[in-house]
């Protein structure tokens, strides 16, 4: 989060803090369209985790307290879960945060690095082609038919995740493409909020990454 | 500069065409490859992707569609989603959310910071104190969290000015930071542990139960190997009256820290015996005890932030509770490791409270960074076991194990050969790649040749261990220069490493022969 941010969800009680949290737009040097839905969708995502949280101690609660085990707390926390982690990699992709090795990518000269950015976008393409032509016909009949877990409280997890599979995986596909375009070739208004000092924390984030986090190719020759 | 580069990049662009293709003339081609041309291929593709920057989640996914659709054409492909959908609809796998969450929310207060100090108070006027204290420290914070970074990075806030300062050889201080820092990964509840048993299908609390004293193994021997050091060489830790700083003395009433670090746990097992003479069950007075102490040391928490006269109660009941709700709940069968993890993170949200810490701001913070991880680690596990099950459906893993079987060498060398493939893989890779990409194929070979997966397991994250410290890629250096002074560069890190990868070998060596050490709390 920025020092904008922080300062504007600071300056708010907590309801209207993250709402403004939720439509400060991401927090990188150019957006486009599609940064900024998938920012403020994420943003909005994160909360499942905590509802996760608090559901699944509810479920203890209820089972030591009062001996009463709910039937539903495992398929909700189920359900809650999948979408946090196919709508992770959506955010994820937009922070340019995906686990790759940048050893060789980092030395090598900005033309080899622009054929690298459209070898990983020709690979992500053909990977979300290839699940596409396999799994649409199946997502699609599992939507249709409303296909649900089969248990008592039967939440509809196979209708709403398997294409909620597809779709985030060709989404990840288009923010390849979005990133390629934002830092090669200047696409997206300026973000007038985002100053480079914010970004020399370092490495901060908390995968033991060996990678180099949110690397922004295109800034270093702009 | 460019005309170097430019033929890897024809080489690269060749490859690729060449892959590719084929299979868009010729639509629904299957080419009868023989298992073992596929196995290169595969190695090639995945070496020159990996080295291409592909982030690997993705390169993983692509090449196993492409295996499919060679071998099993457009009928085939609905594996890739069938296999990406199972993974997502595993229960099993909130854990990692949730102690992710956990980790971010404990890393941004002041609890940390507390602890050091208070275990500060406690022990570090003594030789070489402070780095024992540092190690007991990434001890207990191993058992809070399950994912080094951040507890490298605290570490490296709290514990390595206060060494400098007192002119503790630097390699010391730096080695003892990174290495225990490290720790997070072993002890449980660990992300490593809980992808590798969802990976290779082993029971996660199973797990867990097994690395506790491996783990401690590892804390023991680098505090032996601190206190030997330092009684050999007494100029590497000097006492703080030796190196003329001055240290704050503070009053401590001993006996009325230890009354009220141990208030919690005699009022909870003060409960659990009533809970058993009401005729509940085992679980039951488990549950109380654990529950019960928890609560009460979070009221006394919340009545230790109006007092500043007991620093070590203050210090380290904080911590105790979520331990003591994480591990008591998982080790005595009261929950599932995905509902401990819950009950941590409720437990951590109400510290920071109690300690008036909590803030719209923190909250954000840790969640979005949790969001981030939770991307970064699980979309390369989707990638993988597209990959993974493409290459045993094709039957790769049988055609690599008779390979190995065909060898015809004592098991355990195969097991020793594995420990190298680790070792060599870790210098370049994250845990989670090395994890996804070995697995599928190692496994059923350490099964075949009558290894318990446990134990295996056991010895991968002891090889992490190393992986996070062994240059060129070690990430532990990275984190801990993120927060280093200036004058400490990369060099002088790895350098520190020496003796404690070393000590890791050790305990690695002392794992693989005697594998009861692993195995009997589990038995």
């Amino acid at each position: 989060m920025d020092d904008r941010a922080k300062a504007l969800v600071e300056s708010k009680d907590p309801i209207r803090g993250i709402w403004a949290y939720v439509l400060a737009g991401p927090d990188s040097p150019r957006v486009t369209v599609y940064d900024r839905v998938v920012t403020s969708l994420s943003r909005v995502m994160m909360f499942l985790i905590l509802a996760g949280v608090f559901v699944t101690f509810f479920e203890v609660v209820m089972r030591y307290m009062f001996a009463s085990p709910t039937l539903w707390v495992n398929e909700l926390t189920l359900w809650l879960g999948s979408i946090v982690y196919l709508a992770a990699g959506l955010y994820t992709m937009q922070r340019r945060a995906h686990i790759r090795i940048t050893a060789v990518y980092d030395i090598v000269s900005p033309n080899v690095r622009l054929f690298f950015d459209y070898l990983a976008i020709f690979v992500l393409v053909v990977y979300a082609v290839l699940m596409v032509i396999g799994g649409y016909d199946v997502a699609w009949e599992a939507f249709i038919t409303w296909e649900r877990l089969g248990t008592i409280f039967d939440p509809p997890v196979p209708a709403t995740m398997k294409p909620l599979v597809l779709i985030i995986t060709c989404l990840v596909a288009l923010g390849a493409v979005n990133n390629l375009l934002v830092d090669w070739y200047g696409r997206g208004t300026r973000n007038p909020d985002w100053a480079e000092a914010d970004h020399n924390e370092g490495v901060a984030g908390l995968v033991d990454s060996k990678t180099t986090e949110e690397s922004k190719p295109g800034q270093k020759h702009r | 500069m460019k005309s170097i580069h430019l033929p890897i990049a024809f080489f690269a662009l060749t490859v690729a065409i060449a892959l590719v293709v084929p299979l868009v003339l010729l639509g629904d081609f299957r080419a009868d490859l023989g298992v073992g041309t596929l196995s290169l291929l595969l190695l090639v593709g995945i070496f020159i992707l990996l080295v291409a920057g592909v982030p690997l989640g993705f390169a993983t996914g692509f090449l196993g569609a492409i295996i499919i659709w060679l071998n099993f054409g457009e009928p085939g492909l609905g594996l890739v989603m069938q296999r990406v959908y199972d993974l997502v609809v595993t229960h099993a796998i909130i854990a990692v959310p949730f102690f992710i969450v956990m980790a971010s929310l404990l890393e941004r207060s002041g609890i940390a910071k507390d602890m050091y100090d208070a275990l500060n108070v406690a022990m570090g006027k003594t030789r070489g104190g402070v780095a024992i204290v540092t190690t007991v420290m990434a001890v207990i914070m191993a058992a809070m969290s399950g994912i080094i970074g951040g507890e490298i990075v605290l570490l490296g806030l709290v514990a390595l000015p206060q060494m400098l300062r007192l002119g503790y050889n630097k390699h010391l201080a730096i080695g003892t930071i990174c290495a225990g820092g490290s720790l997070g990964t072993m002890i449980p509840p660990s992300v490593v542990l809980i992808i590798y048993g969802l990976v290779t299908e082993t029971s996660i609390t199973k797990l867990f139960t097994a690395s506790f004293i491996p783990g401690l193994m590892l804390a023991g021997t680098y505090i032996l190997y601190i206190v030997i050091r330092t009684r050999l060489n007494p100029s590497l830790a000097p006492l703080p009256e030796e190196s003329g700083v001055d240290v704050e003395q503070l009053d401590v009433n001993s006996r009325m820290e230890l009354v009220l670090n141990l208030t919690p746990f005699v009022i909870g097992f003060a409960c659990a015996v009533v809970v058993s003479f009401l005729g509940f069950g085992r679980t039951e007075q488990i549950a109380t005890l654990i529950f019960s102490s928890a609560t009460t040391a979070l009221l006394l928490v919340a009545w230790l932030q109006r007092t500043d006269d007991y620093p070590i109660a203050k210090g380290l009941l904080p911590p105790l509770i979520v331990v003591d709700l994480v591990l008591g709940s998982i080790y005595g069968g009261v929950t599932g490791y995905a509902e401990a993890a819950a009950m941590g993170v409720v437990a951590s949200l109400l510290l920071i409270w109690v300690r008036s810490e909590l803030s719209t701001v923190m909250v954000l913070e840790g969640l979005e960074q949790t969001f981030r991880s939770v991307g970064t680690i699980l979309w390369v596990t989707f990638g993988a076991t597209v990959l993974a099950g493409a290459f045993s459906l094709s039957g790769g893993n049988r055609f690599v194990a008779n390979a190995i079987f065909g060898l015809d060498v004592a098991p355990i060398v195969i097991i020793l050969v594995m420990m190298c493939i680790f070792f060599i893989l870790g210098m370049f890779m994250d845990w989670i790649g090395i994890v996804l990409l070995t697995m599928p194929v190692f496994m059923p070979i350490v099964k075949q040749l009558g290894y318990d997966p446990i134990w295996f397991g056991i010895l991968f994250s002891v090889n992490m261990q190393i992986a996070f410290l062994t240059p060129p890629f070690g990430s532990a250096a990275f984190y801990l220069k993120s927060v280093a002074p200036p004058e400490i560069d990369l060099v002088t890190i790895y350098r520190s490493f020496g003796p404690f990868i070393l000590l890791q070998a050790m305990i690695l060596a002392v794992l693989v022969a005697f594998p009861q050490i692993s195995l009997f709390l589990v038995r």
